[in-house]
């Protein structure tokens, strides 16, 4: 897969095989739906977070989820590449953000340098640790060169 | 006033100035949302400079914690409730 800013402003992901396509279509899979509730867990029962903020929150996310999704198989029926603009930059980042926060609650991966290389013995542990990466390197890229004022 | 009375007093006084004590947002490290990503959201939710912003994500990230905003209660929970859409760590805290 080749990821690059374009001269419009934006990010362009342009996935080179059937594995590249799983990769982003999998984005919504490595996220879990209890993002909200595990925010909520930081609140005290007075906030009542559980059950006024959380659901709204829960259903925003699932919304990220389901737009990357689409647009991840609408540009491979249509053998297109995947354009990332300004107007749908934070939804992009945020699904992104959610699959490493699952992962990240899933493996531990914890900082970078602090990686456990036992870890690597665990098949999808070693997997995931690099889907997380390559979500992190798309961030990065998104913050650099979309998410600018 | 007599004898009675006036321990009630002072536990009402001792109450009221618990509760005149200021919420602070609390936002806590993580290692997943990006350092970059951190400073650009409080600078979007509460209007920071770029510097005031980057000064309180690195508190964040070697202290574990930072306190950035401080007041009553009911703007410390939408501050949080941003923060929490951002997919950032955040919670409410007393002010000590």
């Amino acid at each position: 897969m080749t990821v690059g800013p374009t001269v419009a402003g934006g990010l362009k992901l342009v996935p080179e095989t059937e594995q590249d396509w799983m990769l982003l279509i999998g984005i919504a899979g490595d996220s879990d739906s209890d993002l909200a509730g595990r925010l909520a867990g930081l609140m005290d029962e007075d906030s009542m977070w559980d059950e006024i903020v959380a659901p709204e929150l829960s259903e925003e996310f699932s919304k990220q989820r389901i737009t990357v999704v689409k647009e991840v198989m609408k540009a491979k029926e249509e053998g297109e590449d995947i354009h990332i603009l300004k107007g749908s930059v934070e939804v992009w980042y945020g699904a992104l953000n959610q699959a490493r926060l699952a992962l990240e609650d899933k493996y531990k991966f914890g900082a970078r340098e602090e990686v456990d290389p036992q870890m690597f013995e665990d098949p999808s542990a070693r997997a995931a640790y690099f889907r997380n990466n390559f979500y992190s390197h798309v961030q990065g890229l998104l913050l650099q060169y979309v998410m600018v004022d | 006033m007599n004898a009675v009375d006036a321990p009630a007093h002072e536990t009402q006084t001792r109450t009221k100035k618990k509760s005149d004590k200021p919420w602070q947002v609390v936002v806590l490290d993580d290692p997943v949302n990006l350092m970059e990503y951190v400073s650009r959201v409080l600078i979007k939710v509460f209007g920071f400079s770029k510097e005031k912003a980057e000064e309180l994500m690195m508190a964040v990230h070697q202290r574990g914690r930072a306190v950035v905003w401080s007041g009553n209660r009911e703007k410390a929970e939408m501050y949080v409730n941003q923060l929490h859409s951002a997919q950032l760590h955040a919670t409410l805290d007393r002010a000590e």
